[in-house]
């Protein structure tokens, strides 16, 4: 239990957030090396095409070149996240024989200077024989229709089957059938930080890489493989992360193509991409198909949900497998389903991939789910709060054979936010224009399911203390902007009883800090690196636990206590030392060995999918212009259950960038898509909402204890970008009868919409 | 692309900016804000060799405003002193919103009014209410001067009728005339740090008897170029204001309108849209002017 409060459920700055905000922190594409060369990527210009012949001789050619290569001078090993499925690994990093999407990586080149590799690119012959390009899943699953993969006829790449319960005499006892199709489109994770990779060569041809990752554990194994390395060849550093959301959790080419020229130049190599380029070839968040059938009774209790989705996966698998594996875990949570199936299908498209984004499956599925929920909410004649609350799950619910829910605020808050929202009221009251409306989520704290096939522990920390009373902690967790580097800090403060200032931090370097850490994705960084944290720390204290009970000469029957940078008996907190006397006793008794402890954390007996479920409800206030059917939202109300928040700054700073990520999703981005190449790649056209689109809020945290996480705490800065878009869509309809069953909810649907534009 | 190599030439008079740029006619840019240009040119769409800055040209950031005269902007004057000019405010204010809510803080600051005319984008936020407000622009080159109407000026996007080796000195807009009211109004995506997706300014002014004496209206990113919409304004001409004839001169004005699909919008909601502003602008131009004040 929570034996500091000055420190964990604390609302506290971070440590670095000085440095970020003043421009002083240094990001990959500030680092110079001496003798670094710049590369660039020549990517297709076609969505779908055989290669007949490459031609980089005048490239070679141009004065400044170092190095050009092509598919054909790699060693052509495929990767992919999904090690467990060797067969899933459908990536080269730079394309052979064929090209899938309009921006697949053909050629690369180092140069001395960025010009002269981009214009190098300029001079590369491709010969392409041009083959049908498919745009959609529809069209992508056709009878008939082009193969991407060869080793995918059909153009599914995976199935992805969940069922429990008897899911025919739940349609058949029930009072009311939905069933509906909705679809949701591809968003950008538009991190400010463009991706940035440095290589260098390193002794007995080693190489390092500093990289803008959110996995370097991963990004070190499948290097390593791609270049036919031994894994502790390959030495990956993350600096200075400047966001990921997802879209920086797979070995990219580039980071491939700077090593691989770097071992072949002897010279450091240099990939910074721009937001064209991001916003053209990056990884997105899945469109998708949604059909969804949910039976009810006519008092309003769930019977049964059919669940069938596709997956638009673009070009390649990237993260798609665990999206679909999610997205059909997402639409069996929240609500009690007596009756389920999921069917989930990744389809392969000539687009750029979509991968791991915010939610993961969730938003999507959520989308739907929580929209179907409203709209069986009016025709049963119940108010949906109501609604949820009947068929809310609680603690102690399983999912068969996937989940055990340990710990589960949903209830509370629905209750909390229909109070704080003045939902009631507000939902009664029908001016026209204004409207209100709630969505709903729940969200893992990190997977379960082992993927990536790592022989080691999914999270791992080293914590060394000294005499001076200080600790280093050292962890390959991944801070790429959302704090975890603090989290952890104070995870290791609360339990040593030091201060946060004592603490070193060395993180996510694989040649210094402790194997193995799966990285940031997946909330799962604060409960499985916490717990890591947790560990070691406890080991540590029992190094220093019996110098009190020398030193003081204690009964058995005492306790020691870790507070405020001393170490004491819990009774007789006079019969104590410093910390760092306490290390100095204990150093001394180990005739001078460090103490050093190592602590992990595996999940284990958790089911499938993750060893904790957060949950919250959202209610969103909107006024609709009905004559050009802008929408403003003009407050958002959250109760959420984190479990206990261990940085309360962070946990209202994950809410916020969450409401801001879930309004563009819900109102204006969308990528603007014309066979195959996407038309609008600045941020003057893909359309992000600003801080002056953010409407005030209001948040409360429901107060719940996780038993597995650390200090009971669990997920909070993924699952809260689910709710808005389908809160927002109940609102649009509470003020303007406007049903939104396709994202975006732009202007010109809602006046489609209310009969005033054709 | 990284910037290419060019030199930048800041000449302290208007003789010798003319004067640099008949001798770099070959490969020449006039530098105002940059706000266009600078990512043009970083974006490889534009290659130059010479930049000829107006910033140290006296007298180039006036905004002055004289009761016979009207209104004079200088090519240097940049957006976000325009929208604050107390003058521009009072008499300009369809100019001063425009200048105000268009683009982010950081190009107002940079950005001038010549240079988004100059620029020629059909969707040019300050061009529609200068339409509105008959606006003219002060060509010069070495030879002399010409004044031409901005109505005349823009001829597609990104064209209009300055001649190479033209600068565009000022803009001159007249005195509004007692009893009008002006307004501007654009739709975008976002709140702010947008582009207009529909921009409509209007002008109405009101004889003694109340009837209308002046109406203009001007439509932004909607056409090939910034319009007038001349049939709208002949019909609200010469009579009584009244809510049917806002609403026959707002449905007139669409007819103006050629929009086109694009990225940020379908031609049918920029047309429906052009119809709601129109409705809008005017209502809002007729009560300032009913109101009296000028």
């Amino acid at each position: 239990m929570n034996n500091n409060p000055a420190i964990i459920g604390a609302s506290l700055p971070r440590l670095d957030a000085r440095d970020k905000v003043t421009g002083r922190s240094i990001y990959v594409d500030d680092m110079m090396l001496p003798g670094m060369l710049y590369g660039a990527l020549l990517r297709s210009p076609l969505p779908h095409a055989r290669i007949k012949r490459i031609d980089v001789s005048k490239a070679r050619a141009l004065k400044g070149v170092k190095d050009v290569i092509v598919g054909a001078d790699t060693p052509q090993i495929r990767y992919g996240n999904w090690r467990l499925v060797p067969q899933s690994q459908d990536e080269l990093p730079l394309a052979v024989d064929k090209v899938r999407f309009l921006g697949d990586e053909v050629a690369a080149v180092a140069a001395l200077d960025k010009e002269t590799a981009e214009r190098a690119c300029q001079l590369i012959e491709v010969e392409y024989e041009e083959l049908p390009g498919l745009f959609t899943v529809e069209d992508a699953t056709a009878e008939g229709a082009a193969i991407i993969h060869d080793d995918s006829p059909g153009n599914v790449s995976l199935n992805r089957k969940i069922t429990y319960g008897d899911l025919e005499a739940g349609f058949k006892r029930a009072d009311y059938v939905r069933d509906d199709v909705f679809t949701v489109h591809a968003v950008s994770h538009a991190y400010m930080e463009p991706c940035s990779s440095i290589a260098a060569p390193d002794e007995g041809g080693r190489v390092t890489l500093w990289t803008s990752t959110q996995v370097p554990y991963i990004v070190q194994c499948l290097l390593a493989a791609t270049l036919g390395l031994p894994e502790n060849h390959v030495r990956v550093i993350k600096p200075n992360v400047g966001g990921g959301f997802g879209g920086k959790m797979e070995l990219r080419p580039w980071e491939f193509c700077a090593a691989f020229m770097a071992l072949r130049t002897g010279r450091p190599v240099k990939f910074t991409l721009n937001r064209e380029q991001e916003l053209a070839f990056g990884r997105r968040r899945h469109a998708m198909t949604i059909h969804s059938k949910v039976g009810f009774t006519k008092d309003g209790k769930i019977t049964a949900k059919d669940f069938n989705v596709l997956l638009d996966g673009g070009a390649y698998n990237s993260m798609g497998p665990t999206a679909t594996f999610l997205c059909g875990n997402f639409g069996a949570m929240l609500y009690r389903y007596p009756a389920y199936r999921y069917l989930g299908r990744h389809v392969y498209t000539n687009k750029p991939p979509a991968g791991a984004m915010r939610g993961f499956g969730a938003p999507q599925a959520l989308f739907a789910a929580e929209s179907q929920m409203n709209m069986a909410a009016a025709e049963l004649g119940i108010d949906p709060i109501e609604l949820r609350i009947i068929n809310a799950m609680e603690t102690g619910d399983e999912i068969p054979e996937v989940a055990t829910i340990s710990s589960c605020g949903f209830k509370e808050s629905l209750v909390k936010v229909r109070e704080m929202s003045g939902w009631d009221a507000k939902r009664k009251e029908k001016s026209p224009g204004r409207g209100i409306g709630v969505g709903c989520y729940s969200f893992i704290s990190g997977g379960v399911f082992n993927w990536f096939n790592t022989k080691y522990n999914f999270a791992t920390a080293e914590v060394r203390v000294f005499e001076d009373g200080t600790a280093h902690l050292l962890t390959m967790a991944t801070d790429i902007g959302q704090g975890s580097d603090h989290t952890l800090r104070q995870i290791l403060a609360a339990e040593l009883g030091i201060g946060i200032e004592k603490i070193r931090l060395t993180a996510a370097d694989t040649a210094v800090t402790p194997k193995a850490d799966l990285g940031t994705w997946g909330s799962r960084v604060t409960l499985m690196s916490g717990n890591a944290v947790i560990d070691a720390a406890r080991k540590i204290k029992e190094m220093l636990i019996p110098v009190i009970f020398s030193q003081f000469d204690l009964n058995q029957i005492h306790d020691v206590a870790f507070e405020g940078d001393r170490v004491f008996a819990k009774a007789r907190p006079d019969k104590g030392l410093t910390f760092g006397e306490c290390v100095y006793k204990a150093l001394r008794g180990r005739r001078g060995e460090p103490l050093t402890a190592f602590g992990a954390y595996t999940p284990r007996n958790r089911g499938l999918v993750s060893p904790a479920f957060s949950f919250g409800a959202q209610v969103a206030e909107v006024e609709v212009d009905q004559e050009t059917g802008l929408i403003k939202v003009q407050k958002m109300y959250t109760a959420h259950d984190c479990g206990v928040p261990i940085n309360k700054m962070g946990v209202e700073g994950q809410l916020e960038g969450s409401i801001h990520m879930g309004l563009g999703y819900a109102l204006m981005e969308d990528f603007v898509m014309k066979d195959g190449r996407t038309l609008n790649t600045n941020f003057l056209d893909y359309k992000i909402p600003t801080a002056q689109d953010m409407p005030p809020g209001e948040s409360v945290e429901i107060d719940t204890y996780e038993p597995e996480g650390p200090f009971g705490a669990k997920e909070a800065g993924e699952g809260l970008v689910s709710p808005t878009a389908p809160a927002i869509a109940e609102a649009v309809h509470h003020a303007t009868g406007y049903r939104c069953m396709d994202l975006p909810i732009t202007p010109p649907k809602v006046l489609k919409g209310i009969g005033k534009l054709k | 692309m990284a910037m290419p190599h060019f030199t930048l030439h800041q000449p302290s008079s208007l003789e010798e900016a003319l004067d640099l740029m008949s001798r770099h006619r070959a490969s020449m840019k006039v530098l105002a804000g940059g706000t266009d240009l600078v990512p043009k040119m970083r974006a490889g769409a534009i290659q130059v060799e010479h930049l000829i800055s107006l910033n140290r040209l006296p007298g180039m950031n006036r905004i002055s405003y004289l009761d016979d005269d009207g209104l004079v902007i200088g090519c240097g004057a940049r957006l976000s002193e325009v929208g604050a000019n107390a003058e521009v405010r009072r008499y300009y204010p369809a100019l001063a919103h425009a200048c105000s809510v268009m683009a982010t803080t950081q190009i107002r600051n940079m950005g001038t009014v010549a240079g988004n005319l100059v620029n020629a984008a059909p969707s040019a936020d300050t061009a529609a209410p200068l339409l509105a407000y008959k606006a003219s622009v002060v060509l010069v080159e070495r030879g002399g001067r010409r004044q031409v109407p901005l109505e005349k000026f823009f001829e597609g996007p990104g064209k209009c009728a300055i001649e190479h080796l033209e600068l565009l000195e000022a803009i001159r807009v007249p005195v509004p005339l007692d009893r009008s009211g002006s307004c501007y109004e654009r739709l975008s995506a976002r709140s702010q740090v947008d582009i207009a997706g529909v921009g409509v300014a209007g002008f109405l002014a009101l004889d003694m008897e109340g009837k209308i004496l002046a109406a203009r209206l001007a439509l932004a990113a909607v056409a090939p170029t910034p319009v007038r919409c001349a049939e709208c304004e002949a019909l609200l001409t010469g009579h009584e204001p009244s809510p049917d004839l806002i609403a026959r001169a707002a449905a007139a004005a669409v007819r103006s309108a050629r929009p086109i699909d694009d990225v940020r919008a379908t031609a049918g909601y920029r047309r429906a849209m052009v119809h709601v502003l129109a409705k809008r602008v005017l209502e809002t131009c007729l009560s300032q002017a009913q109101g009296g004040a000028r």
